[in-house]
């Protein structure tokens, strides 16, 4: 952030730079044609014309007149923009060239879009100086973009690119690095998420788009391949476009995301083939796209009530702001840098809340061991328990070491699984068995156990049927005779897999079988924990009793 | 003596009727057991009896919101109760004892005891008194206890702000659930000490105590010595 801080205060400097060197431009005039005559200072280029209209073969001349009002302080230089070959000559002396005019024998070596060169003293008195070229254009033809001359102190010339292109590159590299930080994080995760590989491909992105944009000013691009460049920072920048706003309805939970989406890539799509070879204006038209649509996004998101939606909104209208006062090749990329600033900052807040949740869930499955643990330290099952336990051994102490033995035999089964998250179904029937003799040495009610279709291969969160065994032991009256019979039944589908439990009993009333006990809530709690939203459970009376129905979804 | 057991697990319901069988004896004229709070309830409010054993945890209800109106009662209460942290709050509602689970006979025993015998030096946390009003039950804060009134099978509970209220428990029930501070002056007397002012000498041998608000009390001729001897 101190960095983009820093930047912005810096950038105005270059911005408002003006020219060292003090001049008057005049006219360009072009004149198909070779005549060295023309470079003279004196000549008389009044009958040439304002536009080029130079052909692939031919070379042609452009001439313009400088007026240097005071002498320079230093050396000074001049900067070219133009697309060909061309020699150029200074008051009718020549002081360079760039690339290589087309001979009848030669064909053109084509120069770069942007050349500087320098003045002697000699040459760059106050006073009028005409600058005259000789140029070809072989390749391109139809691009006529005409010349333009631009003057100031040589040295300052060659050093203000360097130190624009030394600030975006710093601006680059942080990108690259952040860049492969989320891809690293990505790809190392467990639990990999979407948007951190859509912030590792927007930082990548970003990078390119930094480097191709300020590339012009280290390597010497013929005018033949200029638009290749171009082209390629268009495509960067189209993309980044629906990237940033799909990385923000991600975070915002926005709901038409493919709405948004597919109206932002077919405006997009559009800018790009009305705005055919207009690379500025289309660059600039497709940011405001993206500005459009992200704050559509953060808007909602705001009215969400997302977390870190104002502090994105924030950035975008900063944004928009730097967007619109700042030159484009800064104000493109400051803004653009801003938003992902916003984004790396949002993508922390999200971490935050998934550690938080994680360690929530962590606290969840060891409040959830710690409930199983107790079921059996409970006052209510231990001493009522125990006080049965005495009277059978005063009474009948064969049958109460049958009943001690059944006791160590749960305990025995409880301490295996009270760390599991899942265990064997068959452990649990096994738990639920040995209950149900325990239960019977306490309560001298006949339970029965049976089951269908179980599956041995299968495995269920611990205790799950145990807790409905318990709820059914104690709300149920037997029916005489028959006492009380639990069914455990198993159906599995390409759906789910359905476990259904039923107490064949009188059911007491007042029955506290509704929704809310604490036994509800384990296993609503240990579904949760291993399957997510993927289960449904159910308890409610049935004709014969008691139906609790616990359905499993395959994802 | 008409006992009645309220307990959801069978072994320990007989448990509890077997003790109670064996220590009553032939004194023991009704004995019932309920399964269910619901049972229990609808059994006291049709027949009268004098002791009540309750669990508190039945069926997965809590026997505790009850505890309010079983209290209020004209007859004992003993919880015998796995859950051993709530003894102190049963004892300010008034039970009789707590018997924590798993009891043997002799714990429970002692509990019976408690009924003929009136154990000095028991702790006796008692904080209210519960009383049957029109369908309701209200707590009386012992504190606001003036003096106790024995009317038959009932008491007349005097309160300090001047205001009488019934009491479905005998005085006699109620001197052993009530703390040492409260002595008994007459036969029909209950009263907090706090409130005693000085006894007088009556014409006629008789004794009288004065109360702080100037109300004046009899004094049964066997109590006097020993009112004397707590009054110094």
């Amino acid at each position: 952030m101190q960095r983009l801080f820093f930047l912005l205060a810096i950038l105005p400097f270059f911005i408002s730079c003006k020219s060292d060197v003090v001049y008057e431009e005049y006219p360009v005039l072009y004149q198909n044609g070779d005549s060295i005559l023309w470079a003279n200072k004196n000549y008389d280029d009044s009958a040439w014309a304002t536009r080029q209209t130079s052909s692939a073969d031919s070379v042609f001349w452009i001439r313009t007149r400088i007026k240097i009002l005071e002498n320079p302080a230093a050396m000074p230089g001049v900067q070219v923009n133009a697309f060909g070959a061309f020699e150029i000559y200074w008051d009718g002396v020549f002081i360079g060239t760039n690339g290589k005019v087309s001979d009848k024998n030669t064909p053109e070596i084509p120069g770069t879009e942007i050349t500087y060169f320098s003045l002697p003293d000699s040459l760059s008195r106050a006073g009028m100086h005409v600058v005259s070229f000789r140029a070809s254009q072989s390749y391109l033809t139809k691009e006529q973009r005409g010349i333009y001359v631009k003057m100031d102190l040589y040295k300052d010339l060659l050093t203000q690119p360097l130190i624009i292109t030394s600030l975006m590159n710093l601006m680059s590299g942080a990108f690259l690095i952040a860049s492969l930080y989320y891809f690293f994080l990505y790809f190392n995760s467990s639990k990999r998420q979407w948007t951190t590989l859509i912030f590792a491909m927007i930082c990548l992105l970003f990078f390119a788009l930094l480097i191709l944009e300020f590339i012009k000013f280290y390597i010497d691009i013929p005018y033949t391949q200029f638009f290749i460049r171009l082209e390629a920072i268009g495509i960067l920048t189209m993309i980044i476009a629906v990237l940033v706003p799909f990385y923000f309805t991600i975070q915002f939970n926005f709901k038409r995301k493919k709405v948004l989406l597919g109206i932002l890539s077919i405006s997009l799509i559009a800018i790009y083939v009305f705005n055919y070879r207009h690379y500025d204006y289309s660059a600039q038209l497709y940011s405001i796209c993206m500005l459009i649509s992200s704050t559509m996004v953060v808007l909602t998101a705001i009215r969400q009530k997302e977390k870190g939606a104002v502090l994105v909104l924030a950035g975008l209208l900063c944004s928009i702001v730097v967007n619109k006062y700042l030159v484009y090749d800064f104000g493109l990329f400051i803004g653009f840098t801003i938003i992902v600033l916003c984004m790396l900052y949002l993508h922390t807040i999200r971490s935050r809340v998934i550690e938080d949740e994680y360690h929530s869930s962590m606290l969840l499955s060891s409040r959830l061991q710690l409930e199983l643990v107790k079921k059996n330290i409970q006052p209510h099952f231990l001493k009522n328990t125990l006080t049965s336990l005495i009277d059978w051994v005063e009474e009948s102490p064969k049958e109460g070491a049958k009943f001690i033995h059944a006791l160590a035999a749960e305990f025995d089964i409880m301490n295996t699984i009270s760390e599991a998250v899942l265990i064997p179904v068959r452990q649990e029937i096994e738990l639920c068995k040995v209950h149900l003799t325990v239960m019977q040495f306490r309560k001298e009610i006949n339970y029965q156990w049976e089951e269908f279709g179980i599956d041995e291969a299968e495995f269920i969160p611990p205790a799950l049927i145990h807790t409905i065994l318990e709820n059914g032991i104690t709300h149920s009256i037997p029916i005489a005779d028959c006492g009380i019979r639990f069914s455990l039944r198993f159906v599995k589908t390409n759906i789910y897999r359905q476990y259904t439990f039923e107490t064949i009993a009188e059911n007491r009333i007042p029955s506290r079988h509704g929704k809310g006990g604490t036994g509800f809530r384990y296993i609503q709690a240990r579904l949760s924990e291993s399957y997510g939203d993927n289960w449904e459970f159910s308890s409610e009376a049935s004709p014969t009793g008691w139906l609790s129905t616990i359905k499993l979804y395959y994802k | 003596m008409r006992v009645l057991i309220i307990e959801d697990e069978a072994r320990i319901a007989n448990r509890l009727e077997r003790i109670t069988r064996s220590f009553f004896e032939e004194n023991l004229s009704v004995l019932v057991i309920c399964d269910s709070l619901q049972k229990g309830i609808d059994y006291i409010e049709n027949q009268p009896i004098d002791l009540l054993l309750l669990d508190l945890n039945l069926n997965g209800q809590n026997g505790f919101n009850l505890l309010e109106s079983v209290v209020a009662g004209s007859f004992h209460t003993i919880i015998v109760s796995a859950y051993t942290d709530k003894a102190i709050t049963a004892f300010t509602y008034g039970v009789l004892d707590f018997v924590p689970k798993p009891f043997d006979q002799a714990r429970l025993e002692m509990a019976f005891k408690r009924i003929s015998i009136p154990t000095k030096g028991v702790e006796r946390n008692i904080k209210f008194l519960a009383v049957k009003k029109a369908g309701t039950v209200r707590l009386i804060d012992i504190s606001e206890l003036h003096y106790i009134k024995g009317a038959g099978i009932y008491s007349e509970l005097h309160l300090q702000n001047g205001k009488q209220e019934l009491h479905d428990k005998s005085l006699e029930k109620l001197q052993q659930l009530l703390p040492d501070t409260f002595e008994r002056i007459h036969k029909s007397y209950l009263i907090s000490l706090a409130q005693a002012e000085r006894i007088l000498i009556q014409p006629g041998g008789r004794y009288g105590l004065l109360l702080k608000t100037g109300e004046i009390l009899p004094v049964g001729r066997s109590r006097y010595k020993d009112l004397k001897d707590k009054m110094i």
